[in-house]
């Protein structure tokens, strides 16, 4: 059975009908032809397929699209703005922190999400937060230094938006 | 000069802002979705398949077994490398069925295929689907397979022994042992682990009306040699009516190379139905079906002198490759293991001895490493054991054996003779780097107090360059070791190369740009490269093995000498003058004694107007040319590792304080995009070594590490704090001098984490602790040690 | 996953209701352990009931000189609570130790404590500290709350409305976790309040449970030599592929000393 739903989605209202089992991450992927979030695993630990919810950085594998329902989603395409950069995806560039492109925008999310939930970072802080992020092809080294430079000018554009 | 430079990434843009297209991205409207029913026991016979509950849920297309696959007259999925017994024999060869027949042979072997109008309609299907089973005794334990009374996975052999190979002299190494002052011994087993990149594998089969023809999408590292694979040996199928694209693909590794069992399938039935047809492997499904890695049980000696230097090694490998042979596996443990099994040491005699066998298990291949981690932890773990139980400090050990720059290429009686190198320069880098007598200092400062530090190093050879092709052939290869090139020079003097490599993260845009741009004297932002698709592209051999910078890279080396020896010509005639007198600099081409000149671009201009171009002297119009280049040789990259732990004896945890790299690579033509090839390899040296383990219950051949629940792999916070060095001798045998440089960071760990621990905790009687090195794995050599002293 | 019908009610009666409409329905809380269960078709309820917008369950504050923490609190919310950092920091911090943050970002207590999950950290902590779960219809303390692996003693169509802790004198939370779950493999929840030493075992057994050997010699000697000389049996604890039960008997001990020292030392905050 369909159920309808409404919901902003990268600042644009969407209204679709679902089916409750459908995953949000189904719903982005295949419905919206959102396909930067990305699916890894099936037990909810990669952290590909992370979004953001209401401002708050979740597993769209792990909610169902319904559960979305009134709800302001960002996904990986809402990130940049005007077709510019934000500064954490021009440091993932400049630090060389992807190299198959898979896991970064469940990274990118994350990161958006850390700097968000912790007043000030440090390496230390940096990767006990990516916890929740599975990368196999870079190590994690560079990841880390983009976030790290990324910081303040992250934490500028979040007070300054219009910036 | 663009080759020594870190010019950073241009596809980074895409991924970055969610734009990448990797396959399961691709639209498919009206395409259906594909399931597989895979089987739950590791070992049973098939008495029935009842697909009539299945068949009569509304939206299923199709659903077919291994009867339908026989009944359309399709082939198989051979094995490109096989290996021969030690004395000619064919190997007993067991390939991998698209759909078991008969059997199944391990959990996850494909039993039926259900192609319906989505993804839960197909998947609903293959529950439905009754198979009925008869349970048969499994062997899931690889040291148990060739007992008298393992079951046997393929009756008609007789045998699970596929094979069974020495290298070097028995005799010698015999007599060598007899001499030597003292004799270290081990038994090692290298952990079977599973590649996991995080893109599962996916496989959209577009079927084109227009030509009644297929476009596959498929995660693949190798397309070209995929597209052969399906069209030749299993769909029987002129390759006209099979295009292979592969997109953005999410990390390979090795698991992405194979000739998958499920994707001739996706292609057959895309043909079968005539529609679009989808399939996406869920992580479970993954980790049943996605081939996995290292799995060898080694018995090994080495003999030493007076003085620590090595007189002979012995090995003997029980190397398992699962239930049935995949594309590359017998070649791993057949020969890049024996190849790197003496590392960068001067071993005068060895014996060496390797029995791969089957086991109801999912299938063994190539992954980041494939035989040198294996090797290297044999060689390694050893060689300290042997110094500290003579006394010896480890480097002074290394110093005495290791092979001197002056004694390449040094002919190892593994079989190789290495290119080039100077071991005991990169030791020296290693010690400095990590400032070895501090550490050493430290850790008796620390051992005085109580906190156990261990230091622990890892030398050794990597093999990479895959190869000339006739030497490919020598066993009974199936594929070439060329790679091809062509670069295309548009009329407005830009230029798009196009090359049979692959990147799936490797950074190939901004590499092969950069050897490009060199070599034709343009700017790099002019250069474009186009991979992956088997209608553009000329065949290429792919990527895997480190091979692209060394041949993909020559190939476009040498086509760029090529177009500029032509556009010389051209631009002589145009000069009026020879083309010996022509000067090329700066995109710019003059006569002497003139001011006139052509850039590049009017070059091209004149190209392809065709009015001006010496067509008497044989030089034809357009500006364009293809190579397929055939390496000479492999080339042997060096590496060497040291890894500081601090462990604490009552739990077992310990800590990786501290890791040192130094690798010999060759040219670097891109040094970020080497580091960040050291920094993944090392992730998943270090998720081998620490915490990777592919678990099988030993009787029942059930996976128990079906899930990332209980199949571990690093997370930013398991690195340690890394300091990194190069040094260069370049290889011989390209022009550039480059080397392999991608998955040296895959091999040192286990054996460089494993000396460590074992060094921290030798006063303790610790000889040696299994991988992987969990804190479980540490509390148990402490506990018999404890045990054997008591 | 298999189709269901979906519910948000807007208050605890009506999800009350719609739970006794239906056996085969599930509450969803953060959905951290329900949906990837349903993921692998593991589990089909007819129905799913969101807790989500019933804002009263995810109170954190004081009732009855204890800490209340809601049921629909996330671990990222007590993990960050000023009042829980005060009352009990071994608490706050156990919270954000769970999963990894995309976890505790939205993963809750009451749906920790409702699966119960034999490697949970939230069964320790409340078997560990005395605490009471109160549900839609009475409150339970934790000693009768948990059952067995993924059993508690909730009804069907019983609510978790919110958890009351007492505040304990001083308590600590070890956890060695499974790399690849990131569960624990051994967690071990102390605490000590008037004379009464509890210690709770999660990771090792069925159930999150009580070690009473360590509990008695604590309660003599509050000191981690005493309980590293207390032997645990391996009988009757888990074993698989990441810790054998001799292992995990090991660790017990070891991990509820350093429990200790750390109920010792002042809080570097």
């Amino acid at each position: 059975m369909m159920v309808r739903i409404s919901l902003t989605v990268n600042g644009r209202p969407v209204t679709a009908e679902v089916e409750p089992r459908w995953p949000l991450v189904e719903f982005l992927r295949d419905h919206l032809r959102l396909t930067g979030t990305h699916v890894g695993c099936d037990t909810s630990q990669c952290g590909a397929c992370t979004v953001h919810v209401d401002g708050v950085a979740m597993r769209s594998c792990t909610l169902f699209a319904v559960q979305a329902d009134g709800a302001q989603v960002t996904t990986i395409e809402g990130v940049a703005r005007d077709g510019k950069l934000h500064p954490l995806q021009a440091a993932f560039q400049e630090h060389h922190a992807l190299q198959c492109g898979f896991c970064t925008p469940g990274m990118i999310m994350s990161a958006l999400d850390m700097i968000r939930r912790e007043p000030a970072l440090s390496e230390a802080i940096i990767r006990h937060n990516l916890e929740g992020n599975i990368c196999r092809c870079t190590g994690y080294y560079n990841i880390v230094k983009a976030i790290a430079a990324a910081e303040k000018a992250t934490r500028a554009l979040a007070e300054n938006p219009s910036a | 000069m663009y080759v020594g430079q870190a010019l950073r990434r241009r596809e980074d843009v895409r991924f970055l802002a969610g734009d990448g297209k990797f396959v399961d991205d691709i639209a498919v409207p009206a395409g259906a979705a594909l399931a597989f029913l895979r089987s739950p026991h590791a070992h049973a016979r098939i008495r029935g398949i009842d697909t009539r509950r299945a068949r009569a849920i509304p939206g299923v297309l199709i659903i077919v077994t291994a009867a339908d696959w026989a009944a359309a007259g399709l082939g198989k999925l051979v094995c490109v490398h096989p290996m021969p017994f030690g004395d000619g024999r064919p190997m007993n060869e067991a390939l991998r069925p698209a759909i078991a027949s008969g059997k199944v042979r391990h959990v996850g072997d494909v039993v039926a295929a259900v192609v319906a109008e989505n993804r839960y309609i197909a998947l609903d299907a293959a529950d439905a689907i009754a198979v009925d089973y008869e349970p048969l005794p499994a062997v899931a334990d690889t040291a148990a397979a060739l007992a008298a009374d393992a079951p046997l996975l393929h009756e008609e052999l007789g045998t699970n022994l596929v094979n069974d190979n020495r290298r070097g002299d028995a005799e010698a190494a015999r007599a060598a042992f007899a001499q030597a002052a003292h004799v270290t011994e081990l038994t090692l087993v290298s952990n079977r682990v599973a590649g996991s990149p995080l893109e599962p594998r996916s496989y959209v089969a577009e079927y084109m009306k227009d030509g009644d023809s297929v476009t596959l999408w498929a995660t693949t590292q190798v397309p070209h040699m995929l597209r052969r694979w399906i069209c030749k040996y299993a769909l029987k199928i002129p390759e006209t009516k099979l295009r292979v694209i592969a997109p953005d693909v999410g990390g390979g590794f090795g698991q992405k190379v194979n000739f998958t069992v499920e994707v001739a399938t996706v292609v057959w039935l895309a043909r079968a139905l005539r529609r679009t047809v989808k399939w996406t492997a869920t992580r479970s499904e993954s980790l049943l079906s996605d081939t996995q890695a290292r799995d060898h049980v080694t018995q090994a000696r080495m003999a030493f002198d007076k003085d620590g230097k090595i007189l002979a090694m012995e090995v003997d490998t029980i190397a398992c490759l699962g239930a049935y042979l995949s594309n590359f596996a017998p070649s791993i443990p057949g020969n890049s293991y024996p190849q790197t099994i003496t590392g960068l040491y001067l071993t005068p005699a060895l014996d060496f001895r390797v029995r791969c066998v089957y086991t109801n298990t999912v299938p063994i291949d190539a992954y980041r490493g494939s035989g040198r981690p294996e090797a290297t932890f044999v060689n390694e773990r050893l060689l300290e054991n042997g110094a500290r139980e003579m006394g010896i400090d480890p480097v002074e050990i290394r110093r005495r054996n290791l092979i001197p720059a002056a004694r390449f290429p040094y002919r190892a009686l593994g079989g190789r003779t290495y290119d080039s190198g100077d071991p005991p320069a990169l030791l020296e880098k290693l010690v400095a780097l990590a400032d070895y007598a501090a550490l050493r200092r430290e850790q008796a400062r620390l051992r005085a107090r109580g906190v156990l530090m261990g230091i622990g190093i890892a030398a050794f050879l990597d093999k990479s360059g895959t190869g000339p092709s006739a030497q490919l052939a020598t066993k009974g290869g199936l594929h070439g070791g060329y790679e091809s090139a062509t670069i295309r020079v548009h009329s407005d003097g830009k230029v798009t190369v196009y090359s049979g490599s692959h990147s799936h993260g490797q950074g190939h845009d901004i590499t092969f740009a950069q050897i490009a741009a060199d070599r034709l004297g343009l700017p790099v932002e002019d250069i474009a490269i186009i991979e992956g698709d088997t209608s553009q592209v000329p065949y290429g051999n792919g990527t895997w093995g480190s091979r692209s910078a060394s041949v993909g890279g020559t190939a476009i080396y040498r086509a760029s000498e090529r177009i500029v020896e032509k556009a010389r010509r051209i631009a002589a005639h145009a000069l009026e003058c020879e083309a010996a007198a022509v000067s090329y600099d700066d995109g710019y081409f003059s006569a002497p004694a003139s001011n006139r000149r052509l850039s590049f671009a009017d070059v091209a201009d004149l190209a392809y107007h065709g009015a001006q171009i010496p067509v008497g002297d044989g030089v034809e119009p357009g500006l364009e040319c293809t190579i397929f280049y055939d390496p000479p040789d492999l080339n042997d990259p060096e590496a060497m590792h040291l890894a500081v732990v601090i462990v604490d004896p009552r739990t077992g945890q310990f800590a990786l304080k501290a890791y040192y790299t130094v690798d010999d690579c060759g040219t670097v033509i891109n040094p970020m995009i080497v580091e960040g090839q050291v920094h993944g390899g090392l992730a998943q040296g270090i998720g081998q070594a620490m915490m990777e383990h592919v678990v099988y219950d030993r009787e029942s051949g059930q996976l128990l590490s079906g899930t990332f629940m209980d199949y571990a792999m690093p997370r930013a916070a398991d690195m340690p704090p890394l300091a990194s060095a190069y040094h260069c001798t370049p290889a011989p045998s390209n022009p550039l001098g480059v080397k392999g440089g991608s998955e040296t960071g895959a091999i040192g760990p286990p054996a460089a984490i494993g000396n460590a621990v074992v060094d921290a905790l030798w006063h303790l009687g610790v000889r040696h602790v299994e991988l992987p090195i969990t804190p479980y794995s540490v509390w148990r050599a402490l506990a018999a040690a404890r045990k054997a002293a008591a | 996953m298999y189709p269901f019908a979906y519910h948000r009610p807007k208050s605890l009666a009506e999800a009350s209701e719609l739970l006794a409409a239906d056996e085969d329905t599930k509450l969803l809380a953060g959905g951290m352990s329900l949906v990837p269960v349903m993921r692998h078709r593991l589990a089909r309820p007819a129905a799913l009931i969101d807790l989500a917008d019933i804002a009263e369950l995810a109170a954190i504050g004081s009732k009855d000189g204890k800490l209340w923490i809601g049921a629909m609190a996330t671990h990222f919310a007590v993990s960050r609570s000023a009042l829980v950092q005060a009352q009990i920091p071994a608490l706050a911090k156990l919270a954000g130790g769970i999963g990894d943050p995309l976890v505790r970002n939205r993963g809750t207590i009451g749906g920790s404590l409702a699966h119960n999950d034999p490697a949970a950290c939230y069964p320790s902590a409340v078997l560990g500290l005395a605490a009471t779960i109160h549900t839609s219809v009475r409150a339970i303390p934790a000693d009768d709350f948990i059952v067995d692996s993924f059993e508690t003693a909730l009804a069907p169509g019983e609510i978790i409305t919110g958890v009351s802790f007492p505040r304990p004198e001083a308590a600590a939370y070890v956890k060695f976790a499974n790399l690849s779950s990131r569960f624990s493999i051994v967690g071990v929840f102390l605490a000590r309040s008037g004379g009464e030493i509890r210690v709770s075992i999660t990771g090792a057994g069925r159930h999150a449970f009580r070690a009473s050997a360590l509990e008695a010699a604590l309660g003599a000697n509050f000191t981690p030599e005493a309980a590293r000389a207390v032997t645990v049996s391996a009988t009757d604890l888990l074993a698989d592929i990441h810790a054998s039960a001799e292992y995990r008997a090991h660790l017990i001990p070891e991990l509820t000393a350093r429990a200790v020292v750390q109920c010792l030392t002042p809080d570097p905050a």
